[in-house]
């Protein structure tokens, strides 16, 4: 069996090795989707788990560290705690760098909630030694031994180890960059013991049960100022939304990638099948079983798939497995490691099985028949039912549509692409709006002034200056769930004139006791129109508003509301406003900037989504149009098959051609006739498919965070059509030089 | 005059000991409105004979020389552009494209860029003089296999080709099919076209002006 399916794969060589291209090609996407899809769903788990990250992190204004835990001891569910003194903004200098935002952690005993990735961990007794972040490590190329300078006071010390904890996102994702020091180096370099904490780690016996906790801690609080909370639960929900919709994308390319080539190899064995009718037809006269038959047809498929897919797998993860590494990394994730194989293995027996199945089922279907009308219908006669028209051209197309099955595949999967590359330059191009268009996440305000309020008349009579007015914004937490963060933003009045997020449900603020919450706060926090949010201000002070209204904002993934001021200003009096400025439609920006600075008031641009993840969201936009043209090249692979297919279908009609007359033109225009035929279609399905399918399905993943404009754009559609004009091109010419060098003759004995 | 002239022809299939070598040598001059029949065993050479003189093919070595072209050295540029101009094929199983109706088969070679101006309109008359006018819109798997052979010999002749190139023409038809492809065929040469035909039928050989025979790779007459 071997033996014959060996030696019928050589003898079928170039049709053998772009089925072994294909598969290799959909293994490369599906091993970069799995290796990314699967480190981003699981990276938070596993790091978390290898940190011993804690249930809870509260954060509260230093207070002894015995009186702390008195509180803390007197919690229901607890299964430990430990206790931190946190200085922020400390100066950091190492390996020829600086930085002043560097967050001094001073450890106790206890559990750590950290993990050490290389070195080792602190030591109660040894002084002079600091353990840092892998993020500030890597940034500054630092290594255990190196040394680092913290501020003055500390002076210099070794470091011993660098860790990882994924309650954060590293540095410089993370503006602040970690530090952790022992109680012994406080001791030797400042001369005292440290008897304070900031930051306590809760670790729970039923992590489940965090809530109860969170609400018993809220009452044993009292005297503890600012007192916020950060649960493992709310980190990981918060990461697996945003991983979320990278991963939908991610295993929806894979699919399409599978799919593509599944169709196309099914389409064509059955090609290849219909071929061979008449071997089969001997193969059975001589008593080969059906089975035998689609055994061979298996074992030579898997001859081809097996080799091509676990070359395929191993690039694409090769390929990405440093990018996924560093965007988990960016995290505080660690990659998957050893992990991956089984979900690799798992998908190498997928391509396996979408591979045999497609090549054994017809030949399978076709051996069942009695060998007499296998032999009888050896031949392959296209059908014809009309007569084609359009000159050369339209016999192309007629050549191409001849193979129904085929034809259908072909456009099918060309469709499924050139929707996928539309979809890819729409969020791409999304992407760099959200980053550089404030009215992308519905800012009117072009400019923001840090100037006192009484200045607002001058900047309004500065020409070119639409309107101006105060816009307060202050971080709170939600009072009922403690480790929800969210944002405040109010204007005086109508908020609308200056943000105008889309309404999703209810209605604009009308009043101080009302809110406008973003979907993301909306879901995060279970609130529905008429709902209570009741949010804790900076200052301690709790404020307490009625949803009238849900948006659909992008700013602080959602987790933001509008309101009036009043009762901001009643809970938090020294809250102070920001001046945002609105452009006439038209105006000069460089000229209203310079006229803003003469009236003593420099201004900012206003930002989009975020200013901090602009490189991030640029990277984002690049990639996507990478994976854009990823799947251009498997609607190149499928051009290229389906016009082979063809060629080689209609060997004999096109060596006939060549024999009237018909040089490499009159080839290259039948081929383009059956590209034309295939392509066409495909790629206004293809238009379609995003506009109704993909698009909507897209958006709707987002819409916990943001309501995402994902119709194609005619720029899409244009360059998505020459895209597509230019692989047929040029899968026409790779075919058409494949025919031209075959003698006029063979085509012709094979006629 | 010759039209075409084929000097020391030489074709091997395969290679090393499995190698045979069809044409050894093989000569051949075929005047303007001279039929030429070749007779020989199956798997002499003759079919290959053919595709050398119409450039389907190229010999190892030999030369060819038709139209004033050396088609043995020629490019495939002007291969295509000689096969379009100045010869004729016409095959055993016809070679219709099932796509085409009768009619757009025989227009076919004469609607490509480089075809004679008028191959259009001599297109519509061999229609009309072959007398295939009713069944000219017919798809070929609509037709029986005598007019399938005339709208062959239409085709072949659409671009007024000076050689006619004949591959058992008659093989698949009955006798009285045969007799009227052979008609037109003895027509074609009287026009003042060279025909070179092989065959296995003694009708064939009849109408022919001179009868060959490839043997040992060489022609020699009978």
């Amino acid at each position: 069996m071997l033996t014959l399916a060996l030696a019928g794969l050589r003898a079928r060589g170039s049709r053998t090795l772009l089925s072994a291209l294909g598969i290799l090609a959909a293994s490369l996407v599906v091993g970069t989707g799995v290796t990314v899809g699967y480190g981003l769903a699981t990276g938070f788990e596993r790091s978390a788990d290898g940190a011993g990250l804690p249930d809870v992190i509260a954060r509260f204004d230093p207070e002894r560290r015995t009186t702390v835990d008195e509180r803390v001891r007197a919690l229901p569910n607890l299964a430990a705690a430990s206790y931190r003194y946190e200085v922020l903004n400390a100066p950091l200098t190492a390996n020829g760098h600086h930085n002043h935002r560097g967050a001094v952690n001073t450890i106790g005993e206890g559990r750590r909630g950290y993990e050490i990735l290389e070195g080792r961990d602190l030591a109660a007794s040894r002084a002079g030694e600091a353990v840092v972040e892998q993020g500030l490590a890597k940034e500054w190329d630092l290594h255990p031994g190196d040394r680092i300078r913290i501020g003055r006071e500390l002076g210099e010390l070794t470091i011993a180890g660098i860790s990882n904890a994924p309650d954060n996102v590293a540095f410089p994702l993370a503006t602040t960059a970690r530090v952790y020091i022992s109680d012994a180096t406080v001791r030797e370099r400042l001369g005292f013991t440290p008897d304070d904490a900031n930051v306590a780690l809760l670790w729970l016996r039923d992590p489940a049960k965090a809530d109860v906790t969170l609400t018993q801690a809220r009452a044993v609080s009292f005297g503890l100022g600012k007192l916020e909370f950060v649960t493992r639960e709310g980190v990981r929900v918060l990461l697996s939304q945003a991983a979320g919709i990278v991963i939908s994308l991610l295993v929806a390319f894979s699919l399409v990638a599978l799919v593509a080539a599944g169709t196309m190899l099914a389409a064509g064995a059955h090609a290849d099948v219909q071929r061979r009718l008449s071997a089969f037809g001997v193969q059975r006269a001589l008593g080969f079983s059906p089975g035998r038959i689609a055994a061979l047809q298996a074992t030579e498929a898997v001859l081809v798939a097996a080799p091509a897919a676990l070359a395929g797998l191993a690039i694409g993860t090769l390929a990405v497995a440093g990018p996924s590494g560093e965007l988990l990394a960016a995290l505080n994730e660690r990659p998957p490691g050893g992990a991956l194989a089984l979900p690799l293995g798992l998908a190498l027996v997928a391509v396996l099985a979408i591979v045999v199945a497609a090549a054994t089922w017809p030949a399978w279907r076709a051996a069942r028949r009695p060998p007499a009308e296998i032999l009888r219908g050896g031949d392959v006669r296209p059908r014809t039912g009309k007569e084609a028209r359009g000159g050369l051209l339209g016999l192309g197309a007629r050549f191409s549509t001849a193979a129904r099955g085929r034809f259908i595949a072909s456009v099918a999967t060309i469709a499924v692409c050139a929707g996928v590359v539309v979809l890819m330059l729409a969020l791409a191009s999304l992407l760099e709006r959200l980053r550089d268009d404030p009215g992308t996440v519905g800012k009117r305000y072009q400019l923001t002034v840090r100037a006192p309020e009484w200045m607002l008349g001058a900047i309004r009579d500065v020409p070119g200056v639409d309107a101006a007015g105060e816009r307060y914004a202050t971080e709170a937490a939600d009072s009922f769930r403690l480790g929800e963060s969210l944002k405040l933003v109010a204007y005086p009045g109508d908020h609308t004139a200056f943000e105008a997020p889309p309404l999703a449900e209810g209605r604009r603020v009308r009043a101080p006791d009302e809110v406008e919450v973003g979907l993301g706060l909306a879901d995060a926090l279970g609130l529905r129109l008429g709902s209570t949010l009741a949010a804790q201000l900076r200052s301690g002070a709790e404020v307490r508003f009625r949803v009238v209204g849900i948006v659909r904002a992008l700013e602080s993934s959602g987790r933001i509301g509008w309101v009036q001021p009043q009762r901001l200003l009643e809970g938090d009096p020294d809250l102070a406003p920001g001046i945002v400025v609105r452009l006439d439609a038209g105006a000069d920006r460089a000229q209203v900037t310079r006229d803003l600075i003469e009236v003593g008031a420099p201004p900012k641009s206003a930002s989009a989504a975020t200013t901090r993840s602009g490189q991030f969201l640029a990277v984002l936009a690049s990639v996507l149009r990478g994976v854009g043209l990823a799947v251009g090249l498997v609607c190149l692979y499928a051009l290229v098959q389906a016009l082979t297919m063809t060629a080689r279908e209609r060997r004999g009609a096109v060596a006939l051609l060549r024999a009237c007359g018909g040089d490499a033109r009159a080839v290259a225009t039948v081929l383009a006739g059956a590209a034309a035929a295939v392509a066409l279609p495909a790629a206004v399905a293809g238009i379609v498919l995003e506009w109704a399918v993909f698009g909507p399905l897209v958006a709707r993943l987002a819409a916990g965070f943001a309501s995402l404009p994902l119709a194609p754009a005619p720029g899409h559609v244009a360059i998505v059509l020459a895209g597509l004009l230019a692989l047929a091109a040029g899968a026409i010419a790779l075919v058409a030089r494949r025919v031209l060098r075959e003698p006029v003759v063979a085509g012709l004995r094979e006629e | 005059m010759a039209v075409v002239r084929a000097r020391g022809l030489v074709k091997t299939f395969g290679e090393g000991r499995v190698a045979r070598r069809v044409l050894d040598g093989a000569d051949l001059d075929v005047e303007a409105g001279e039929v030429v029949a070749v007779l020989g065993r199956s798997g002499s050479g003759k079919s290959t004979l053919l595709h050398l003189l119409g450039g389907l093919d190229r010999p190892q070595a030999g030369s060819i020389e038709l139209a004033g072209v050396d088609v043995a050295r020629a490019s495939e540029r002007a291969l295509s552009a000689l096969r379009r101009r100045h010869v004729g094929f016409v095959f055993q199983f016809f070679h219709l494209l099932p796509e085409l109706s009768g009619e757009a088969n025989v227009l076919l070679a004469g609607r490509m860029r480089g075809a004679a101006p008028d191959a259009p309109v001599r297109g519509s008359e061999l229609i009309d003089r072959l007398g295939l006018r009713q069944v000219a819109a017919s798809l070929p798997h609509q037709l029986s296999g005598g007019e399938q052979q005339r709208f062959a010999i239409a085709r072949a002749l659409v671009n007024d080709p000076s050689l006619l190139l004949a591959d058992e023409p008659t093989g698949n038809l009955d006798a009285e099919a045969g007799t009227e492809v052979l008609r037109l065929l003895r027509a074609g040469a009287d026009e003042g076209r060279a025909v070179v035909m092989v065959t296995h039928e003694a009708a064939a050989t009849a109408m022919a002006d001179r009868v060959l025979r490839l043997g040992d790779g060489k022609l020699e007459p009978c």
